[in-house]
């Protein structure tokens, strides 16, 4: 039986497989022996075919194993999204190794903790990277020297022998996936062989994808929304368009390239596909190839959403929901453009996936209901890195029939399921505040505050320096008095939920994955009320000296 | 625009892109403020604004691409076509 059944445009892409893969690594393998000569990866200046993007994988493979990369050793990529870093990622997994994408942008203290705790055996770097590498970790640096380093330069990939793949099973880590640590410390998933490839087969099923689609990569490697474009691709035999970090910051060259090579697939947070749609240039492309268009990691706010629907109509638009840590869990088809005041479910769960939603004692409640939502799926990873005491805490043990146990991730999100089902996103757990007893949920106050005429992007918090009131800082290039936000929000929001006070700031600090980062809009609002305290050139007040605002 | 105009142009930019995206960071004509990570997505909308005001233009997003604004010297080029 193949594997994934699914019968297309009139032909059978999976047809001529004759196994299913195992792991991760047997995609790349099995596509390029089957069609070695289709499109795998574009890039600005390079065209690769899936027997080309092998034939390299294989030679980074063999030569690091030749170096002494071991499987279960871990191959860490410091360094921006490339050609060249797409096939070292690739080649950690056919050398049995797991591979550790980090932010080229960490600076060099969280890149040190990062190195320490995950100890690498080889480490991709730029010039520019390696200034923060730290020296005594690992041996084999590629891409860029480090003094004491063994280096293995970009040319190992134009010759050279190429060995097989390791032996790997379903259950062995890939890949690592660092979180956000928006809260707290942040940690390493592990994503096993197996968690991955269910996602990439799901995903490639979900989404129809075929040997004709282009993917946007617009994701960096170091966020789980590339995995779509890393390994699905290959499920599919579609081609990877890569769109660099540099690239994004031009909306107006993102939509040029996706008219140029008639992309037909993009996943991205709402906050990417927000730039595109406000200085994009999208009415002058011609993008009708772009036929399915995938937003998560945040809300979209839905009056935007709906512009970008009418300017995009080829395009379907979904809404994917899933903590990194069990890949993607559920979705939800956009058939029609959202009204402004709509709120857009994160849909039902997608296949090999089991949710239940609990109450505070832990409890699993039935029909319309909130509650934590709890995970148990094939694409859930194995555990965080080096957190024995914070797996026992984050997976949830429960009995089952012949005295076996099932195992369920604890999300963190509040969820609302309605009488059919549907499920829409509610906010943290630990977001969830009382203000004045009644208990609000921040990320409602941020949506309320980011759907307002002429700002693009919000954050909401309790102020401790203020009798823990509610403040709410947005983003916008035009002024706005605040008086205006509190009475508009008055029109949406239950009085509890209105800001004390709304603080207007030209931009708003952001996580690399475009994600408003609220610990940082906090303290700049704390660093403004100092500035506004102090004379020019004096050293601001402490956090404790600060006056209540009113 | 005449010359001596551009170039007074050009120093004014360098100074802003110095003090308000760069942090200080000694910027040059040619120096590739992209690749350097020097510039970002936010930084690029402030520099249109500047550009906008001070030329008294407005500039089409569409032509806000990698290419027109790579280093100072494309921008003012940019600006000399304007």
């Amino acid at each position: 039986m193949p594997w994934l059944s699914e019968v297309r445009n009139g032909h059978d892409h999976f047809s001529e497989r004759m196994t299913r893969p195992h792991n991760l690594s047997d995609l790349l393998l099995d596509r390029s022996q089957r069609d070695p000569s289709s499109l795998a990866l574009v890039d600005a200046d390079t065209r690769l075919t899936y027997g080309e993007v092998a034939t390299m994988v294989g030679r980074l493979s063999t030569q690091i194993r030749h170096e002494g990369v071991r499987p279960g050793d871990r191959v860490a990529v410091f360094a921006p999204k490339s050609t060249n870093t797409f096939v070292a990622m690739h080649a950690a997994l056919h050398a049995g190794a797991i591979a550790v994408p980090i932010n080229a942008m960490t600076p060099a203290d969280a890149v040190e903790r990062l190195a320490r705790d995950l100890n690498p055996r080889a480490v991709v770097l730029t010039a520019d990277t390696a200034e923060r590498w730290p020296l005594d970790v690992s041996s084999l640096t590629i891409g860029s020297p480090v003094d004491g380093h063994r280096l293995l330069d970009w040319t190992c990939l134009e010759s050279g022998d190429v060995d097989g793949p390791a032996n790997r099973l379903g259950s062995d880590p890939a890949y690592l996936i660092s979180t956000s640590g928006s809260t707290g410390v942040p940690k390493s998933i592990v994503h096993t062989h197996s968690s991955g490839l269910r996602y990439a087969e799901l995903a490639a099923e979900c989404y129809d994808l075929g040997p004709d689609d282009r993917m946007a990569s617009v994701a960096p490697f170091h966020f789980d929304q590339s995995t779509f474009e890393l390994y699905s691709s290959m499920v599919a035999g579609a081609a990877v368009v890569l769109i660099s970090e540099i690239l994004l910051r031009f909306p107006a060259s993102v939509s040029g390239l996706l008219e140029r090579e008639a992309v037909t697939t993009w996943y991205s947070v709402p906050t990417i596909l927000r730039q595109l749609l406000e200085r994009g240039a999208i009415e002058e492309r011609d993008l009708s190839a772009l036929r399915w268009v995938l937003f998560g990691g945040e809300v979209f706010p839905p009056a935007q959403l709906r512009r970008l629907m009418e300017m995009l109509p080829s395009a379907r638009f979904s809404n994917v929901y899933g903590p990194a840590e069990v890949n993607q869990c559920m979705f939800h088809h956009l058939e029609t453009p959202p009204d402004d005041e709509a709120n857009i479910p994160i849909g039902r769960p997608w296949a090999d996936t089991d949710l239940r939603i609990v109450d505070r004692e832990g409890s699993a409640l039935s029909g319309a209901c909130r509650g934590e939502l709890h995970v148990r799926s094939s694409t859930t990873m194995a555990g965080y890195w080096n957190r024995p005491d914070v797996n026992r805490s984050v997976f949830d043990e429960r009995q089952e029939v012949g005295g076996l146990t099932s195992r369920w991730y604890r999300t963190g999100d509040l969820v609302e399921r309605d009488v059919d089902g549907v499920m829409y996103f509610l906010g943290r757990v630990d977001r969830q505040v009382k203000v004045r007893g009644v208990r609000i949920e921040l990320e409602a106050v941020e949506m309320a505050l980011g759907a307002l005429d002429g700002i693009t992007g919000s954050a909401a918090y309790l102020d401790p320096l203020a009798d823990n009131t509610l403040v709410g800082v947005v983003e916008s290039d035009a002024t706005i008095a605040e008086s205006d936000i509190l009475i508009s929000l008055a029109n949406v929001l239950v009085n509890e939920s209105i800001p004390s006070r709304v603080v207007v700031v030209p931009r708003l600090p952001r996580t690399t994955s475009g994600k408003v980062d609220v610990n940082r809009a906090a303290a700049l609002v704390t660093a403004s009320i100092d500035a506004d305290t102090t004379t020019p050139g004096a050293p601001g007040p402490k956090a404790s000296d600060q006056v209540s605002p009113t | 625009m005449r010359t001596d105009r551009l170039d007074e142009l050009e120093h004014a930019l360098i100074e802003m892109i110095q003090v308000e995206v760069t942090a200080g960071k000694p910027v040059e004509a040619h120096t590739d403020l992209l690749l350097t990570g020097l510039v970002s997505s936010i930084s690029v909308v402030r520099i249109v604004t500047w550009l906008e005001e001070h030329l008294d233009i407005e500039i089409d997003p569409v032509d806000v691409v990698l290419e027109n604004f790579q280093t100072v010297a494309l921008m003012i080029d940019y600006a000399r076509r304007r």
